[in-house]
């Protein structure tokens, strides 16, 4: 079994065939999207519910501790779909079993649980996508989480988004111009986070599959500047186009996301746009400007025409 | 989210964290109490950084003075924020030191910073301030305080860190992203007091933190959208109170978005709103409340509706705004909903059922223009 996650960038962000399985699976939700994600192609392999007295539920054998399930099946990867209290439990529960990329998906989870969280998969050597977010794709062959299908189409773009919605938004217009996506992951919209933009970034550059990347940020933090200075790092050579949501935003009011936050000068959209720009991206504030610019090659701009499907 | 000072203040005071004797001002008139002698700092309760500079924070020597001072604070606008109260304090004397402890949310560890030299001027005067990153643990914070104020006299020193063992304790104990107390007055007899005291609280670990969900209940006219939140389990913010349209939408980034989109078209949003159509579960309760809030807005002439239903089934959803509709006849305005996903045909025949009390367009844009007919069409 090849591990799902590595930190080298030449080999994928996550394999589409990937063993996994879904920490709270008994539960409505996790009961629902396991029966989703299976439908999407993705290897569930196990569930985890501390409290079932079922061996399987719609096929799929049920374990009561990530241990059990992890030696029986040879999981690499987890999806937790367990309350916001719960997240770092699970979190710690699968890295401890020997998971190697997990997706939390409930929101409001605590900050201190999310750094507590940080350090375990850290330490441990382990990708975690969340907290507060709609998982991960490879359209076509896998899906972590619960990103709608009606936006989901192979491709040449890679996505990276705070927000769930409106990556569903924008890569719906997307697949509506012919132009689907080869790695799309949602890294959520809280301040601390186990995966960010940055980090995906190394992983889009060195894949083939990926030719463009469209990147939904907002306001608050630092994701996006950070995400600057790594395309200047790694000397990104693909185009990068960016939407920016919540110029209209006044400082201290938090909008819905816990990272929406602007602080001073710090979480601004000059701030960003500034950050982003400099680093070669083209930076939008309408839907449908962004759009426009992928599906008619804007890229060309940097001599790296996107072509549709 | 960050508390008013006044909050902060009420809440670690009543963990023993000194602080000046003060009294929260809402009128001009306000008399202070015997207790409470000139001078006064006035200040402004906004909950956002910079406030002294942005000409917050007065000083008053007379009653008159006083007056004044709140005649010119109340009801004025500094950094976006409106200045409902003003929190009027005893002056108070000593060294002015500086210690904060905040979040760095990229590395998942804390900053502490500390200065013997505080007051409003400590970002001019950076090479005063000493620093360090340590892992978000209470010991390795007080450990750093200890070590940064190594270069402080004594016995100011002492007075110093055990101000800063109090305080770092209360960070942790309230699950706080941000503790800032500048100035942090430090007394030859070693008493120590908390001038201007910053608290970020982490609105996540509310639900775990019951003195902080009694404060923001209590105060729920200072925190309207955690309020809010706390009651209703989603998000409702008022963006302007003379909006021209309101918003039902759900997903903060796309909702987030719907206000931009609007700004850019010329147009005013009454309100954010992320009302999570997968926790309806068939009870049209958030819509009955949202339409409600909405039609409450004076200027709102046009309402619209956007879910990108992923997983949620778009006839159920179509049922409960029928319901809500139905429910809130004070909302007056025409309504658009821009709808996708699935059972979108269920949806369009719910709502012919119900003699159409809505027009539905699939594309944002086309339901952006339809909304914003009634203010003489889109501009360009």
């Amino acid at each position: 079994m090849t591990a799902a996650v590595q930190v080298s960038s030449t080999v994928p962000f996550v394999a589409p065939e990937v063993a996994t399985i879904v920490q709270g699976m008994t539960g409505r939700t996790g009961r629902r999207h396991a029966q989703l994600m299976r439908a999407y192609g993705t290897r569930i392999v196990g569930g985890v519910s501390p409290r079932s007295d079922s061996d399987k539920i719609d096929g799929v054998p049920v374990f009561k501790t990530c241990i059990e399930a992890v030696a029986a099946t040879g999981a690499v990867a987890s999806v937790a779909m367990v309350p916001p209290l719960s997240v770092l439990d699970a979190i710690r529960d699968a890295v401890t079993a020997g998971i190697k990329l997990i997706v939390t998906i409930a929101e409001g989870m605590p900050v201190r649980d999310a750094v507590a969280a940080l350090e375990i998969v850290r330490s441990a050597g382990a990708r975690w996508v969340g907290p507060s977010t709609p998982g991960l794709a490879i359209p076509g062959k896998l899906k972590l989480g619960f990103l709608p299908d009606v936006s989901l189409h192979p491709g040449p773009l890679g996505i990276m988004a705070k927000s769930g919605t409106l990556s569903y938004e924008v890569c719906h217009r997307l697949v509506g111009r012919g132009l689907g996506q080869s790695l799309w992951v949602g890294v959520g919209g809280d301040p601390v986070k186990g995966t960010r933009f940055a980090d995906i970034l190394p992983f889009m550059l060195t894949d083939p599959h990926t030719r463009g990347i469209v990147v939904i940020g907002e306001i608050g933090g630092s994701e996006e500047e950070e995400l600057a200075a790594a395309m200047r790092a790694l000397r990104c050579a693909k185009p990068v186009y960016a939407l920016i949501a919540g110029r209209t935003v006044r400082e201290g009011v938090t909008m819905g996301h816990a990272g929406a936050i602007i602080a001073g000068d710090t979480g601004t959209i000059a701030s960003k746009t500034t950050a982003l720009a400099g680093a070669g991206a083209q930076v939008f504030t309408r839907i449908r400007d962004l759009v426009d610019a992928v599906a008619t090659g804007a890229g060309k701009a940097k001599g790296e025409l996107v072509p549709p499907i | 989210m960050m508390l008013l000072e006044h909050d902060a203040k009420e809440l670690l005071a009543a963990e023993g964290v000194p602080v000046p004797v003060g009294m929260l001002a809402t009128t001009v008139d306000a008399e202070p109490p015997a207790t409470l002698a000139a001078p006064w700092m006035v200040k402004a309760q906004i909950a956002v950084g910079g406030r002294g500079k942005a000409g917050g924070i007065r000083r008053a020597e007379t009653a008159a003075e006083l007056r004044q001072s709140l005649g010119e604070l109340l009801g004025r606008t500094i950094k976006g924020q409106a200045v409902r109260a003003c929190l009027v304090e005893q002056c108070i004397e000593g060294m002015e030191c500086y210690l904060s402890v905040s979040l760095d949310a990229t590395q998942g560890r804390l900053r502490v910073l500390l200065s013997s030299q505080g007051g409003v001027d400590i970002e001019a005067h950076a090479g005063r301030v000493l620093s360090a990153d340590v892992a978000f643990k209470e010991r390795e914070v007080i450990e750093a305080a200890h070590q940064l104020s190594g270069t402080m006299a004594s016995p100011v020193r002492d007075t110093f860190v055990g101000a800063a063992e109090r305080l770092i304790a209360e960070f942790f104990a309230f699950e706080a992203t941000l503790l800032e107390v500048n100035p942090l007055f430090v007394r030859p007899n070693g008493a120590w007091t908390a001038g201007d005291l910053k608290l970020a609280i982490d609105d996540n670990a509310l639900v775990r933190q019951p003195r902080l969900r009694d404060l923001i209940h209590r105060r729920a006219e200072a925190y309207p959208e955690t309020s809010l939140k706390l009651d209703h389990g989603f998000d409702f913010v008022v963006v302007d109170a003379d909006g021209e349209i309101g918003l039902v939408t759900t997903g903060a980034g796309l909702s987030m978005q719907m206000l931009d989109e609007l700004a850019e078209r010329g147009h005013c949003a009454f309100n954010f709103c992320d009302i999570r159509t997968g926790e309806l579960r068939g009870d049209p309760a958030r819509l009955v409340h949202v339409f409600q809030w909405i039609a409450a807005g004076p200027k709102v002439g046009s309402v619209l509706i956007n879910f990108f239903a992923g997983i949620t089934h778009l006839g159920e959803v179509a049922k409960l705004l029928v319901e809500a509709l139905k429910a809130v006849p004070e909302l007056r305005v025409p309504v658009t909903a821009r709808l996708i996903g699935n059972g979108y045909d269920e949806a369009i025949a719910v709502f012919a059922a119900a003699g159409n009390p809505l027009r539905v367009e699939p594309d944002l844009d086309r339901a952006i223009g339809l909304a914003l007919a009634p203010f003489n069409g889109p501009r360009p």
